[in-house]
């Protein structure tokens, strides 16, 4: 078969590792699909970071041009989301990442690496995990922020694949 | 809640079912390559290391009779009926130009993974300028030219 794909994510002290996440959902606690409305993010905080990142099983020869931005999901007055590629993981918290608005077009996007910081991904290859590089995500919400839910935001992560 | 029906993993996991194209390798030799044959795919990667001999590339739909071929040797692209209209222009150093394009979107507990395919050449012109005609194929079969 052909590359197959799923999301993971980086969690705790001890950076566990869940594949095939079914959301990347923010909130105020280091935790794997969290569910908003029970850690919501208070104004003038941050959510804690999330280290997000693609893992490809199956068959393929080579996986490249890897590219992650936020493609829909307005932002609310006072919201904004920093990422930034290949971070090296740390265990996640509410400080400031310091990192750059998440793009939001496919010109701009953010280029990934192999998790081992290859340009690409090569199959069966000695020390090849699979793994994307980690793209750390925070959400900020503002003092002066609306109250309320934010909007559900969609994130892509694009590959070409022979 | 996740969502672990039968029918998500299919969805989601089966990647041969993400796949309306497969593509078929023909060499100079006579000899030809599927992309699934026997029960199983053969990676790309047997095209790759004898690109010097393959003679056409073809990209065939798995439900109907859509196809596109590539011509190594001439530089030019066919879609059924139709070629395209460098075909005459002297090419040199033609080489194929064959990739899928994955694009994955999660939203919510929503995942949507769509697949296009890029195929074409690539060849050198007579005042040795590297030129390319790619067509950007979706999974229905639709297709635009993507220079």
């Amino acid at each position: 078969m052909a590359a197959t794909f799923v999301f993971s994510e980086r969690n705790g002290a001890g950076e566990v590792v869940t594949d095939d996440i079914a959301n990347v959902n923010m909130g105020s606690v280091d935790s794997v699909e969290l569910v908003p409305a029970s850690y919501p993010i208070t104004r003038g905080d941050n959510s804690f970071c999330k280290y997000i990142s693609g893992k490809f099983t199956g068959v393929w020869t080579q996986i490249s041009n890897l590219k992650f931005w936020k493609s829909a999901g307005a932002l609310v007055t006072g919201e904004t989301i920093k990422a930034s590629a290949n971070a090296v993981y740390a265990q996640p918290s509410q400080v400031d990442t310091g990192d750059s608005d998440i793009p939001t077009t496919e010109g701009t996007a953010l280029s990934l690496n192999s998790a081992e910081g290859a340009a690409t991904i090569e199959y069966g290859v000695s020390g090849v995990s699979g793994y994307t590089g980690n793209v750390r995500l925070q959400t900020q919400i503002a003092v002066g922020a609306s109250a309320g839910a934010t909007n559900q935001k969609t994130y892509t992560l694009q590959y070409d694949e022979i | 809640m996740k969502d672990n029906s039968i029918s998500k993993q299919i969805e989601i996991k089966n990647s041969i079912d993400n796949l309306s194209f497969l593509w078929l390798a023909c060499f100079k030799n006579e000899d030809l390559i599927f992309q699934y044959q026997d029960g199983k795919e053969n990676r790309f990667q047997l095209v790759k290391d004898c690109f010097e001999e393959l003679k056409y590339f073809i990209l065939y739909h798995k439900e109907n009779s859509l196809y596109f071929l590539v011509d190594l040797q001439k530089g030019n692209i066919s879609f059924m009926n139709y070629e395209d209209k460098d075909s005459e222009e002297k090419k040199n150093n033609i080489r194929l130009i064959y990739f899928r394009r994955n694009r994955i979107e999660i939203s919510g507990d929503k995942q949507n993974h769509t697949v296009t395919y890029h195929l074409g050449y690539q060849y050198s012109d007579l005042q040795g300028n590297n030129r390319k005609v790619i067509l950007e194929i979706y999974q229905n079969g639709s297709w635009i030219i993507n220079n």
